[in-house]
């Protein structure tokens, strides 16, 4: 469905010195530089997978989904989607993917929603029984139906976000791209539109390139994790896999009903006479030997081992990726 | 894509400007009665002025009655000849990335804005019109209307030849970013080409003739001088003839610079 094949992507920028001068003279030299946002990528993306595209600011995501969906050309390298070379935007290509950008409004500004799906209807050529239906099964699924008349200017940053998505999928897209589509929402809105998306995931099973600075979006939307830093995948497979294999720690705490009455080494951590309570990051493997050992030197009041949630993990990847 | 289908989508983006427009009432009213209007009424005081301290009755062999006509029509003629609201829109959507909500769907950017152009152009224009043609009657001016029906075509014409130059003006934006200073002297160096300052045949005739055989005279000076019958049927087919060929030669550029230019394209803030 989705195959690159040492896809590449450089782009032209220009540095200037500080002050006036440098302005004038940038008026007829320019010190042209050139910035590699996706070094050579091989991908392949089966019908039907959730794929989340992670990386930080920069990383290369954002050009990757471009070229992907037809927006930009690529420097060197092939790609196919769904058979098509995106960049000749072939309207069959077209007809058959649906684009969410989050920073972008895509429907008409000026008109209400249903205007502008009555237009969308006419660009996909998709019947009118047919449009009128679907809008009434996504509206009713994402719980505003009484806003489809009202100018989308005048919705708030939630409401317009939903009409978004139903204008993006109004004509049942086989390949959904999803770019940032909580960015900006408040903490219930990101949650309805997150319920939203995976049930409308799990009824249609469309193949999904979803990016997001939320975790929670990735871990809830897609199964398979692209991992991009500096222009490279970094990691290719499951989210649970890339958990565990990236780390294995675990978060350790317990308390005791009194006072510790000497010091004792955990291996991991020494806990101190008289201490009542220590909280640590631990390996996995020393989970068993660290309680075999306050079992017997402690009156232990109460143990928490906690998992390290994906946040956490992506947190530390992007830390020792600067 | 059937027939039907085909002319379906046109005629939405045909619609979708008279919608969009018609949000604004006020802006809508002053754009089509009251800007052209008030044009109009400067032009006529002007020429009204020239008369009064001129020592003959007519001036290039013609009396007042055909400049104020000129001055009444050419206020709401350029008004419907001008395309700069629909190039900085195009402009906007390439400077700012918007342009990609276009570029992901099955459309092509330049016939979205062609029928929009249009749409909005035909849909304002016959209400516009009105005004002119009510005041020519009222106050006895030049007018023929058989010539006003040949020089609708004419301006229609010209609609789809000065939006593809519009066109090729914003692809620029896809290389320079902003280009909206090309516009201003784009519809600076028009103000005198089209006729719209002053009627063309007032030129020396060596600059008279290379102005009317370029297309640019079709906007104004040929269709108004037409309708007030300041010209005959000769010199006015002149200007089919010219935008013709025009409109075939800038179909061309614009079709290859866009294909140029989309390779070019980053996707801006997307």
């Amino acid at each position: 469905m989705i195959v690159t094949k040492n896809l590449t992507r450089t782009y032209q920028s220009y540095t200037k010195a500080e002050g006036l001068s440098a302005s004038i003279k940038g008026l007829w030299k320019r010190n042209t530089i050139e910035k590699s946002a996706l070094l050579p990528t091989n991908l392949v993306i089966n019908q039907g997978e959730s794929i989340g595209l992670v990386g930080a600011n920069g990383a290369g995501k954002t050009t990757l989904i471009k070229i992907l969906s037809g927006l930009i050309y690529p420097t060197q390298g092939e790609v196919t989607v769904l058979g098509f070379t995106p960049h000749q935007r072939n309207p069959e290509f077209l007809r058959q993917i649906g684009v969410i950008l989050g920073q972008k409004n895509q429907l008409w500004w000026d008109l209400s929603p249903n205007d502008s799906f009555a237009l969308l209807e006419k660009i996909y050529n998709i019947p009118t029984v047919t449009r009128k239906a679907r809008v009434d099964e996504l509206a009713h699924w994402l719980n505003c139906e009484k806003l489809l008349t009202t100018q989308i200017r005048r919705l708030s940053l939630g409401e317009r976000m939903k009409m978004e998505i139903i204008g993006a999928l109004i004509h049942r897209p086989k390949i959904l791209f999803l770019d940032e589509p909580t960015i900006g929402l408040d903490v219930l809105a990101q949650n309805k539109i997150r319920s939203f998306l995976e049930l409308y995931i799990k009824n249609e099973n469309p193949t999904l390139i979803l990016t997001s600075h939320y975790m929670a979006d990735i871990s809830h939307l897609s199964k398979r994790l692209l991992l991009m830093s500096q222009g490279q995948i970094k990691y290719d497979g499951p989210i649970d896999k890339f958990i565990q294999s990236f780390d294995e720690k675990k978060h350790f705490y317990a308390s005791f009903t009194e006072p510790v009455k000497y010091e004792i080494d955990l291996g991991f951590i020494k806990i101190p006479y008289e201490a009542v309570e220590i909280s640590a990051e631990i390996n996995a493997h020393q989970v068993t030997q660290a309680i075999s050992t306050l079992l017997a030197h402690t009156q232990i009041k109460e143990i928490k081992i906690e998992e390290r949630n994906f946040e956490d993990v992506m947190r530390q990847f992007f830390e020792s990726q600067i | 894509m059937s027939c039907a289908n085909f002319l379906n989508l046109r005629f939405s983006f045909f619609k979708l400007a008279l919608k969009t427009q018609m949000e604004y009432r006020l802006n809508y009213i002053t754009d089509i009665f009251i800007q052209p209007t008030l044009t109009g009424w400067i032009e006529v005081l002007l020429w009204k002025g020239v008369f009064l301290f001129s020592a003959t009755a007519t001036i290039g062999g013609f009396d007042q009655s055909y400049y104020f006509a000129y001055a009444l029509w050419a206020a709401f003629v350029s008004r419907i000849s001008a395309n700069w609201m629909y190039e900085f829109k195009m402009i906007e959507e390439i400077e700012t990335g918007s342009i990609n909500s276009i570029l992901v769907k099955p459309i092509s950017f330049f016939e979205y804005y062609l029928y929009q152009f249009l749409g909005y152009k035909i849909g304002t224009a016959w209400i516009s019109l009105i005004i002119p043609i009510g005041i020519s009657y009222y106050f006895n001016l030049p007018f023929d209307p058989i010539h006003f029906l040949w020089a609708l075509l004419l301006i229609a014409l010209y609609l789809v030849f000065i939006f593809t130059i519009s066109f090729i003006v914003a692809t620029t934006a896809f290389h320079l970013t902003k280009v909206n200073s090309i516009t201003i002297a784009k519809n600076l160096a028009l103000w005198i080409f089209t006729g719209e300052l002053i009627p063309i045949d007032l030129f020396p005739s060596s600059i008279k003739n290379i102005f009317l055989y370029l297309p640019f005279s079709s906007a104004v000076y040929l269709p108004v001088a037409f309708i007030t019958k300041r010209v005959d049927f000769d010199t006015f087919k002149v200007g089919f003839i010219s935008t013709s060929i025009s409109l075939l030669l800038v179909l061309l550029v614009a079709n290859a610079y866009w294909r140029f230019s989309l390779k070019k394209y980053v996707g801006t803030g997307a």
